[in-house]
């Protein structure tokens, strides 16, 4: 369905995409840039109503990043845990998104369900729940509680997609290869590796800005010793209005590992090895 | 190569699995599995002991309903949780409504249309607490639209901490259309083109293909993007949390109130089962129709 029949007219077309085209500039577009202007306001001079742009800019919002003892940890803290969740999601989903991508299994759709299932539960309830166990373990407030914490909502993208990745491998390539006498090490390192590389970056990149980007979990966990940039923004926009230079810093920042992602995924992601593997290419 | 190809070379090899097979896959499954498990199972059965008064931290372990009766006598609670219920469905209709339009508008044929397919996809990577703050800078006080309509005398209505929560569903359509847009635009593209072009073809009008063809096809995967902006709007902390009125709160604000501040354990459980006894419900209520409509065209 590309075409729809009752638009003939190049004129309303026209017409049509400066609406939409400049509707979606506004809506997605400009607060993005409005929140850029916001991160390079000048401290010393401020950006108070009704001015529509600010009267002069400076890069001090983004030296308090790090310089700022509140922001530089929260900084720190965020992408530590970050690596960490990332770690023990491969642990933990390399082994299980094998089984069910790879393997059959009797019960695959109920533990596809149960994987699901922390997307599903609304995630304030699994954090006060995990919250108050956590609390009886003496895990609450600490780096281990919260990284346990976000691996629950992030693991499951994680399994998802090594499971795709690994079940998307053919297996007429690992057989050829066999024939053809490849040992264990050199399938593995010359065709397995490199077909399953890309996905398995891709969920890694998904899991680390998982963690980065997590909020609630990380808030009841945590709350009030443990602060990273979400939590910081959520005390920025809350009331403490004179701070909203540095709540458009710590969100541009959250932004930037989102973008990267989207840039490699569309480079790497292109499943090229799929089709070279079915001998089209 | 399809499955039962695969399953006609599987079947005379392997009859029967062996049990070192099994334990493979238990031990396989056992990290991420049994994690997921042993996370979810531990605090919902916690939340569900704690809301009837059972091994709560702290006070003694006795069966009552107190804190579902605290719950639905208390108006400031009751108030709440229709509140969550007013927002959630107002988000749930309007994202509907205009993602479905959209969807048709984006399969016109005019120029830019790709760079705007790739413009509203923006938001499916902001986290919600960095859409509030863009939203903020928008149409919060001292926003962009009220710096622009400044010069004309115009008030720029408050969205912030409004009792109608507006501004929380605003920000929660700001982030949801985009991702509905994205369901029913894969679901409308699956359809045929044959089968519209067929409908035309016999002589339908634009309406009839829609209503007749189009719709029904539709129809499931809508219902489904549907349920998941509602349930993620019921549930959301957050947005209301930080622009939402001071009474009614969300829910989930009053439960992680009660939680954190009031360390009253038993009625943030009993909130938080009722949030999950909410979800479920539509889940279930969900299958069932979806069975049904699948029953009916069937026969």
């Amino acid at each position: 369905m590309n075409t729809f029949w009752f638009i003939r007219s190049a004129r309303l077309r026209w017409l049509l995409a400066g609406i939409v085209i400049g509707g979606a500039l506004i809506v997605f577009v400009l607060p993005i840039a409005v929140a850029v202007l916001w991160s390079l306001v000048d401290p010393e001079v401020g950006w108070f109503p009704p001015d529509v742009l600010p009267s002069s800019l400076s890069l001090a919002n983004w030296r308090a990043l790090l310089s700022v003892p509140e922001l530089a940890d929260a900084f720190v803290t965020s992408f530590a845990i970050a690596v960490l969740v990332t770690l023990l999601c491969a642990a933990l989903g390399l082994p299980t998104g094998f089984a069910i991508g790879r393997r059959q299994l009797k019960l695959r759709r109920l533990l596809e369900l149960l994987v699901l299932t922390p997307l599903m539960l609304p995630s304030v309830v699994l954090a006060t729940g995990l919250g108050s166990v956590f609390i009886r373990l003496g895990l609450a407030q600490t780096i281990p509680g919260v990284v346990l914490a976000q691996t629950v909502v992030v693991l499951p993208y994680m399994i998802r997609i090594v499971a795709a990745t690994l079940g998307g491998v053919p297996q007429d390539v690992i057989d050829a290869a066999r024939n053809l006498g490849a040992a264990p090490l050199a399938l593995t390192r010359h065709i397995l590796v490199p077909m399953i590389a890309p996905g398995l970056f891709a969920g890694a990149l998904l899991a680390f800005i998982g963690s980065l980007e997590e909020f609630i979990l990380t808030f009841v966990v945590g709350m009030p010793t443990i602060q990273t940039l979400p939590i910081l923004l959520w005390a920025y926009l809350g009331g403490r209005s004179s701070y909203l230079t540095y709540a458009a810093v710590v969100s541009l920042t959250l932004l930037v590992p989102t973008l990267i992602m989207l840039f490699v995924v569309e480079r790497v992601l292109k499943q090229e090895y799929l089709a070279a593997g079915f001998g089209k290419a | 190569m399809t499955a039962e190809t695969h399953a006609a070379i599987q079947v005379p090899r392997r009859p029967r699995r062996r049990r070192s097979e099994i334990w493979t896959d238990l031990v396989l499954l056992a990290p991420g599995c049994g994690f997921l498990l042993v996370a979810m199972a531990v605090p919902v059965v916690q939340l569900l002991l704690a809301s009837i008064g059972l091994f709560g931290l702290g006070g003694r372990s006795r069966l009552t309903l107190d804190n579902y009766a605290q719950v639905f006598g208390d108006s400031l609670l009751r108030g709440g949780f229709f509140f969550s219920l007013r927002i959630a469905l107002a988000t749930m209709v309007v994202s509907v409504v205009v993602a479905t339009l959209l969807t048709a508008l984006l399969q016109i044929d005019f120029p830019g249309r790709r760079l705007v397919s790739v413009l509203y996809k923006i938001p499916l990577v902001v986290p919600s607490l960095v859409a509030a703050f863009l939203v903020l800078t928008m149409i919060g006080p001292g926003g962009m639209a009220a710096r622009l309509l400044a010069p004309w005398q115009v008030q720029w209505p408050s969205f912030v901490h409004d009792p109608s929560g507006v501004g929380v569903v605003i920000v929660l359509l700001w982030h949801n259309i985009p991702v509905t847009v994205l369901i029913v635009s894969a679901v409308a593209a699956a359809i045929p083109r044959d089968l519209v072009d067929a409908a035309r073809n016999l002589g339908a009008s634009p309406w009839r293909v829609f209503r007749h063809v189009i719709g029904p096809l539709c129809a499931p995967g809508i219902s489904a993007a549907a349920l998941l902006v509602f349930i993620d709007a019921f549930g959301t902390y957050a947005i209301p949390s930080l622009i939402g009125p001071a009474y009614p709160r969300a829910i989930s604000v009053m439960m992680t109130t009660e939680f954190l501040q009031h360390a009253n354990w038993g009625l943030a459980s009993a909130l938080g089962v009722i949030l999950i006894a909410t979800t479920t419900a539509l889940l279930v209520l969900y299958y069932r129709l979806l069975t049904r409509l699948r029953e009916q065209a069937a026969a």
